[in-house]
């Protein structure tokens, strides 16, 4: 594979005539990928690169660059749009709109890789008090947002319908609602039921494959199993498909064929399939010491992955299967702005726009920093319900939650289109301090990135329909990335 | 089509704005209440007296806002309560333009009748909630009572909204400030835009230098946060160069609420080009279907105007709207059988008939 390598030189010449500052990444057969700060790219192969590194660009390169507004322009319209473009690739966090509460730490399953370190059935002390869940009311009352979004985590957040519906009163002083239930579905009565039918409610669940998969996993026995699948069935019938979403954990060292979890999501009517490893938190860490980076196992089965939904949405057109991450990343590239993803984000400010609201009223920036102080590797609790989190742990962690000034980050093609996550910084090397591309975050995401201009350029038609649904377009265009020919 | 402009008589000496009532419920001082209907027409009588209008129905006119001029002979339907769908009402503020488009579907006049006090009446006393299109000639070419107009009808009815069709000629810096009042964000600036290469807008438009003042207002008109439609009109002309305004669009104006491209009205100057400049998106829809798939790419929102639902390709019908006003639009036979006609643009008036028959594929 032959790389960019005189990028220096590249710059120089094209800035002498007003392009603008490109980064580049090599791809696969000698081409490079050419990025500029507004996030608009392009490809180019071997001789171009000379052509620009060398002579400088030509009359009909310039022509090009231009049209791919890489050439800066004169006058206020080309510099008004200019930030503007730059400023829509920017994570934008206003107000707080979006909470994720967990009333009760119980729970009624025991999962190899819980990552919230549960609490047993009848154990006391670890759901909301009375204090608590005035305080939480109050946070509620104080919102200065037309819109709600409410996240029932747990433990086994059913476990206390009480609390559930106390919030979901209070919340109907706001136009736009939406509650989240995230349940194991292993009891449902009348009141559970009575809840879901809710238009505002969803529900949330974690499916990790076929039966026995998820046996191994989560349920630990047939009629677990059963009674989970059953009630899934029940539901997705009684209210429809669009009333549930399905998450899977993946154990990285013995994952399921993708088939297998394809037809368990498709035949139930989920289109869209979250494809996570392992996380390492909790739990689970002491017991898959081995899930702290993802190894190049998991990269070739995410590729088969990737692979198996592509000639499965070319076979049947009828519908478009998608992982969800690699989507959210995919649009990220093209359509920024288009959708709030808070994990992929620049400037990622915590504590701003959603918050994690514990068992015990402690809050959290987010839920893997709550896993973090459950499973004693470090407290990343930003304040709590009762005194708010307008504190300086908040503003130290927030200082750095931008890719927008680091170093290696500054050189990267990709910064446009990327994200920062100082937690997942902290949980997996216990700094943020850590050179850029010696993080699983940065390695993950190059990954991913790459993966994506692969699928962008490539000429394979089933891919390029793939990609075009994906990115919800009507038609399926000959050309996704222009090419610097 | 429905009559917008009706014959009259009336005392008053001078034009005014009044809202026709069909019955004398919740009067306010400027409401006209019928008084008797009769086979010839409606008389209604108000604060300026009687105004009979002929060969109207009063159920038909109940809560209209009209512009009653004496003179004339004729009352006005400027904001009509029964209208079926989304289009607006539309209020012109003046029939003199700076640009001459040369498929211009109501070519403009020398004068100008200055009636802006008139309409800020009208505007006042609409439905609530409603969205009132603001149109001429070039509605800016008066910007400092457009504006006056528009701050006063909003602060005082936050109920209401504009969308102003406007060549965005005649924006400047200065009035980027003024342009920042929270009022306007219930504006809608539509702004027309033909072409990415400067002489061939200038050329369909009539003007010289027309591109780049056009740019130029774009800039205040995004330096002021304001909200942005774009209109481009397909005519043989630019048709063949809509992917290069596609990727314009989708690069330095990607800040626009929505880019509309819009199938050519048989009416005004392109009724005698018609030949010449209609684009039939029927026989190839490739180039549109492209530069809707580019712009979406970019996450730009691109639509259809005018163009019916059942003349467009399947997987594009979602971004085809029912575009055309109720008062000037008709469907054909052959779409009796249609069951998207709710959502269905349907043809203007004073389209071809033939054209638009051998055009229909009912759905």
């Amino acid at each position: 594979m032959s790389v960019v390598t005189d990028d220096l030189g590249l710059i120089d010449t094209l800035r002498q005539r007003q392009v603008s500052r490109l980064r580049s990444r090599p791809l696969r057969n000698g081409h490079g990928l050419f990025v500029g700060d507004n996030g608009r790219f392009f490809r180019a192969g071997p001789s171009v690169q000379d052509r620009l590194n060398g002579g400088g660009p030509s009359e009909e390169d310039l022509r090009f660059l231009d049209g791919e507004w890489h050439v800066l322009g004169s006058g206020s319209l080309e510099r008004r749009s200019r930030r503007y473009a730059e400023a829509q690739r920017l994570g934008w966090s206003h107000r707080l709109d979006y909470l994720i509460l967990v009333p009760t730490l119980r729970c009624n399953l025991s999962c190899s890789y819980c990552q919230v370190s549960r609490a047993s059935l009848s154990s006391t002390g670890h759901d909301w008090s009375d204090a608590t869940l005035a305080a939480v009311l109050d946070q509620i009352d104080r919102l200065e947002t037309t819109s709600i979004k409410i996240e029932f985590q747990g433990g086994e957040p059913t476990l206390r319908l009480d609390l559930i519906k106390a919030v979901i009163d209070r919340c109907q002083r706001f136009e736009r609602r939406e509650f989240v239930v995230c349940t194991n579905l292993q009891y449902l009565d009348d009141e559970v039921l009575e809840l879901f039918a809710r238009d505002e409610v969803y529900v949330s669940t974690s499916l990790d494959g076929g039966a026995a998969t998820h046996l191994s996993n989560r349920t630990a026995t047939d009629s677990g199993t059963r009674r989970f699948l059953d009630n899934l069935n029940m539901i997705i019938e009684r209210f429809g498909v669009g009333k549930v979403s399905a998450l899977p954990t993946i154990d990285p060292r013995s994952p399921p064929e993708p088939d297998e979890l394809i037809d368990t999501y498709a035949g139930l009517g989920f289109n869209s399939i979250f494809l996570r490893p392992i996380n390492f938190h909790g739990f689970a860490r002491k017991r898959h010491p081995e899930s702290r980076e993802q190894q190049s196992d998991w990269r070739r089965y995410y590729e088969r992955f990737i692979g198996r939904l592509i000639e499965r949405n070319w076979q049947d057109r009828s519908r478009v299967l998608e992982e969800t991450y690699l989507g959210v990343c995919l649009r990220r590239i093209f359509q920024p702005g288009s959708e709030r993803h808070v994990d992929l984000r620049s400037p990622n400010p915590v504590g701003v726009d959603y918050v994690v609201i514990d068992h015990d009223g402690t809050v959290y920036p987010t839920d893997e920093a709550r896993m973090l102080a459950r499973s004693g590797i470090i407290d990343l609790a930003i304040g709590s319900v009762e005194t708010g989190w307008d504190t300086p742990e908040r503003a130290t962690l927030d200082r750095h939650s931008t890719n927008e000034f680091d170093p290696a980050c500054r050189q990267c093609a990709y910064q446009p289109f990327c994200g920062r996550d100082v937690i997942d910084d902290i949980a997996r090397y216990g700094t943020i301090d850590m050179p850029r591309t010696e993080t699983e975050f940065c390695r993950k995401h190059m990954y991913l990135f790459d993966l994506i201009f692969e699928l962008v350029y490539s000429d394979d038609p089933a891919v390029r329909h793939s990609v075009c649904r994906w990115l919800r377009l009507p038609g399926t265009p000959v050309e996704l990335g222009p090419t610097l020919p | 089509m429905i009559q917008l402009s009706l014959q009259s008589m009336s005392d008053a000496e001078t034009p005014f704005v009044t809202r026709l009532r069909a019955t004398g419920d919740s009067v306010d001082p400027t409401d006209s209440v019928l008084v008797a209907e009769d086979a010839d027409g409606a008389t209604y009588a108000g604060r300026h007296g009687l105004i009979s209008i002929l060969a109207a129905s009063a159920a038909d006119l109940d809560g209209d806002v009209v512009l009653v001029a004496p003179g004339a002979g004729r009352v006005e339907r400027l904001l009509r309560a029964r209208r079926l769908d989304i289009p607006t009402n539309t209020l012109l503020v003046t029939e003199r333009c700076d640009q001459l488009c040369l498929m211009c579907s109501q070519p403009p006049k020398k004068t100008h009748h200055d009636r802006f006090q008139l309409l800020t009446d009208a505007a006042l006393l609409a439905e609530p909630e409603s969205l009132i299109g603001i149109s001429g000639g070039e509605p800016t070419l008066y910007k400092g009572q457009l504006l006056t107009m528009i701050e006063r009808v909003l602060t005082e009815r936050p109920d209401l909204e504009f969308h102003v069709l406007s060549n965005a000629q005649h924006f400047e810096e200065a009035d980027v400030e003024r342009l920042c009042a929270s009022v306007y964000d219930r504006v809608t600036w539509g702004v027309p835009i033909y072409a990415r290469d400067p002489g061939l807008h200038d050329h369909i438009v009539g003007k010289d230098g027309a591109f780049e003042k056009l740019q130029d207002g774009l800039a205040v008109l995004l330096g002021a946060g304001c909200r942005v439609e774009l209109r481009t009109v397909l005519l043989s002309d630019n048709a063949p160069h809509l992917a290069e305004l596609a990727r314009y669009v989708a690069t330095r104006l990607r800040f626009v609420e929505a880019w509309s491209i819009m199938q050519l009205e048989h009416v005004g100057f392109a009724r005698r080009r018609w030949r010449e400049l209609f684009v039939d998106h029927l026989s190839d829809f490739s180039t549109i279907g492209a530069a809707l798939d580019h712009a979406h790419l970019h996450g730009v929102h691109a639509q259809l105007f005018n163009f019916p639902l059942c003349t467009v390709p399947a997987a594009y019908r979602h971004l085809a709207q029912p575009s055309i006003s109720d008062w000037k639009r008709k469907f054909v036979p052959e779409c009796g059988l249609c069951t998207e006609r709710e959502r269905c643009s349907g043809f203007f008036e004073w389209h071809p008939d033939g054209e638009a028959r051998s055009a229909v594929r009912p759905l």
